[in-house]
């Protein structure tokens, strides 16, 4: 490269970056576009809008850990409703990747696509915090940035997510409600914790925990950590099964099937028990519910990829868009149960009963996204 | 002339590997910059340099027990805790901030240097002492940031992870738009503290007797020991360097991030980057070749490979697979002499 051209490039570059105006969303005052499908998170939540572009756009999504079953379900997902008529006219180019629990890298695969040019990057964050830069450059070069999932400590960003705290505080409620009912007040909780460092793992456990603390029984909690793997989980709980002999009730965030076979193995009778929405889980709870697996099981959406860049493009499209998009908490308990329509007894364990949102027109369920293979989806 | 055309042909010859990591470097980076729509620009360059400088820096913490013969399983862990470290205290007023930087890099190093002393007095391998220290190193900074955040100052976040005129104009050092400086300005700044780093540190270390102690013990320790070297003193030296680099890589991590994040699973897989990195650029794990500008070089071979991802269309369940088969490929470059000779001897002729 000759000197010059990488002079000029350089000074282009130095005025676009000390341009003070600093370009990106508004804060505008509500109502937001559909808000059936992007409900804002309360009455305090911001709305934000971003100057109109024109269509097709290049989105991307940057994805951070991949290697567990929830992961996999939501880059399928994102590839399919890419496909989807709905959003195929409005896509130009579409591109995923996945950097590992890596911060350094996925902060730059986020500044590349901003720097290819890409109108919209939605991504998981590695992090609840360190985004700073890349929010400053998405926010200059007019990209609109969704994170998901695992959200930003942040308000200058639009976010989709399910109230984590709240899921927590759920699964909490209903482990009270069902021991109350079998005339437990006090005793033994054993809390299965996620991937720590992340924003969804801290705020599960604290809305767990407030609620057992504000129950006033005396329950005492113990902690262990299963990555919301089936695998460690398991392990896990087995280890603690082994240790403290025997729990009125499993409070966890994921790897459910893992708690399920863990009590088994161990001979721990049935007691309540709440989860995530593996199908595998929700099979486990409808066969054993009169044995006493009362089960609740909440699910974190591998669709909410789907929302998030539905967000995304909605945004480019210069619609009022809520701050903080609220996803409705898919709940099912063991009352509610229903073979082929939220769990199927005939498919495989190990993928998530919850995907589609009808609202949002996304309607790509668990078991026909999973049944796809690659070649189908590419 | 000819003597010193030989000598060049000869140090070619016995750094193959370097050499041939460092073509691939080139080539690598040469084609990715021309499929990026913005190939050869200033923010490119800038991007790719932020997202290298932790990997290089660990991948040239891990280049010194590895010339050993040793592996550290800690530098992952050093480089977390000296995140988390950072996060604590590089922020306040200039001066408190540049203290800040010094207890980050100090901790670090300190830490190092405990390494080095269990090896040595403690008599336990490297890969076994370090695998419990690092534990210790991620439980520190799990006790000193439980939960990610922190708070590292926004003007030197900003102008080290920028090009030199933002540096220049952050901290108003003098006026940027000055003509002689826009030749030099588009160098980014993440770029010049790996090469300060790099060649003020490694070079001159390389050179005194306690550095070359540490490539005679990877090469024959017992014949080391016979030539009356510092055998312990390079140990100790070689741990605690590898300290120091792994906590820069920390220090910068926070300064990039603003926060701190004690992550266990970032902390594993930059060590095991860290130890491919070594190899693809030219150190063998047998310890005695090699060196840590071709770790450097090895650091962004591994990166420029990940970069490729985002502009070719590659499924994106496959780019591990993809990424690995690279990987191997570019190992494999380096041994190829290797498999040709019959005496392993001839490799250092």
């Amino acid at each position: 490269m000759k000197l010059g051209t990488l002079i000029s490039t350089a000074v282009v570059g130095l005025m676009l970056s000390t341009s003070l105006s600093l370009a990106g969303p508004e804060i505008v005052s509500g109502p937001g576009v559909d808000p059936a499908c992007f409900a804002p998170w309360n009455a305090d939540t911001k709305y934000m809008q971003w100057p109109t572009k024109a269509g097709p756009y290049k989105v991307a999504v940057v994805n951070g850990f991949v290697g567990n079953g929830w992961r996999i379900q939501m880059i399928k997902t994102a590839k399919a409703f890419a496909e989807d008529p709905a959003m195929k006219d409005k896509i130009a180019e579409f591109k995923v990747v996945s950097t590992g629990t890596d911060a350094p890298a996925q902060l730059g695969a986020i500044e590349d696509f901003i720097n290819q040019g890409y109108d919209a990057i939605v991504t998981i964050a590695v992090s609840p915090d360190g985004f700073d830069r890349v929010i400053r450059l998405a926010d200059k070069n007019n990209v609109v940035l969704v994170p998901f999932d695992n959200v930003l400590d942040t308000d200058k960003v639009m976010q989709v997510n399910e109230d984590q705290l709240k899921m927590g505080r759920m699964w909490a409620q209903f482990a009270l409600d069902e021991l109350k009912a079998k005339g437990v007040t006090s005793g033994k909780i054993l809390e299965v914790r996620g991937l720590p460092g992340n924003s969804v793992d801290r705020d599960r456990s604290i809305g767990i925990n407030e609620t057992f603390k504000a129950d006033g029984g005396n329950w005492e909690m113990v902690s262990v950590v299963g990555n919301w793997d089936d695998g460690t989980t398991q392990k896990v709980v087995a280890d603690a099964i082994a240790v403290h002999g025997q729990f009125d009730a499993v409070v966890g965030q994921g790897g459910s099937n893992g708690v399920i076979q863990a009590l088994m193995d161990a001979g721990h009778p049935w007691v309540p028990v709440a989860g995530e929405s593996e199908n595998g889980y929700r099979k486990a709870i409808a066969k054993y519910s009169d044995e006493g697996l009362k089960g609740i099981s909440i699910g974190q959406s591998p669709g909410l990829v789907a929302i998030a860049m539905k967000a995304a493009v909605s945004a480019l499209e210069g619609n009022v868009m809520p701050q903080l998009i609220s996803v409705p908490l898919p709940v099912a308990t063991y009352k509610d149960l229903e073979d082929g329509k939220n769990y199927w007894s005939d498919l495989p364990d190990n993928f998530f009963t919850v995907n589609e949102f009808p609202p949002c027109g996304v309607n790509i369920s668990g078991p026909s996204i999973m049944a796809q293979s690659e070649a189908d989806v590419k | 002339m000819a003597d010193k055309r030989s000598a060049l042909a000869t140090n070619m010859r016995q750094n193959v590997a370097f050499y041939s990591a460092i073509a691939m470097l080139v080539a690598l980076y040469l084609v990715y910059n021309m499929l990026h729509p913005r190939g050869f620009s200033a923010a490119v360059l800038i991007q790719n340099s932020n997202e290298s400088v932790a990997i290089v820096f660990l991948a040239m913490a891990q280049t010194v027990p590895v010339l050993l013969g040793g592996l550290d399983l800690s530098v992952g862990a050093i480089m977390t805790l000296a995140n988390c470290i950072a996060s604590e205290v590089v922020n306040g007023s200039p001066l408190q901030i540049v203290l800040g930087m010094i207890i980050t890099l100090a901790t670090g190093t300190a830490f190092g240097l405990v390494n080095g002393l269990i090896v040595v007095y403690g008599r336990l391998q490297p890969i076994i002492a370090t695998l419990a220290t690092g534990a210790v190193a991620v439980g520190l900074a799990l006790f000193i940031r439980p939960v990610p955040g922190g708070n590292v100052d926004d003007d030197i976040s900003w102008a080290l992870t920028n090009d030199l005129y933002e540096f220049v104009d952050t901290y108003g050092l003098f006026d940027a738009d000055a003509g002689w400086f826009q030749t030099i300005s588009w160098i980014p700044v993440p770029l010049l503290i790996v090469v300060m780093i790099a060649f003020g540190v490694w070079l001159p270390f390389k050179r005194t007797v306690t550095g070359r102690t540490i490539y005679a013990i990877g090469s024959a320790e017992g014949a080391a020991y016979m030539s009356g070297l510092p055998i312990d003193r390079a140990k100790i030296a070689a741990f605690t360097l590898a300290g120091f680099f792994a906590a820069c890589g920390g220090l910068y991590l926070a300064i990039q991030t603003s926060s701190g994040n004690a992550d266990i699973t970032q902390a594993g897989a930059y060590t095991l980057n860290s130890i491919a990195a070594v190899v693809v650029g030219g150190t063998s794990l047998l310890g005695g070749v090699g060196g840590a500008i071709g770790s450097l070089v090895g650091a962004l071979i591994l990166r420029v490979i990940s970069f490729y991802f985002r502009i070719v269309s590659i499924d994106p369940l496959l780019q591990p697979l993809v990424e690995g088969l690279v990987l191997l490929v570019a190992v494999s470059l380096g041994a190829f002499r290797t498999l040709r000779v019959k005496n392993q001897l001839n490799l250092f002729r």
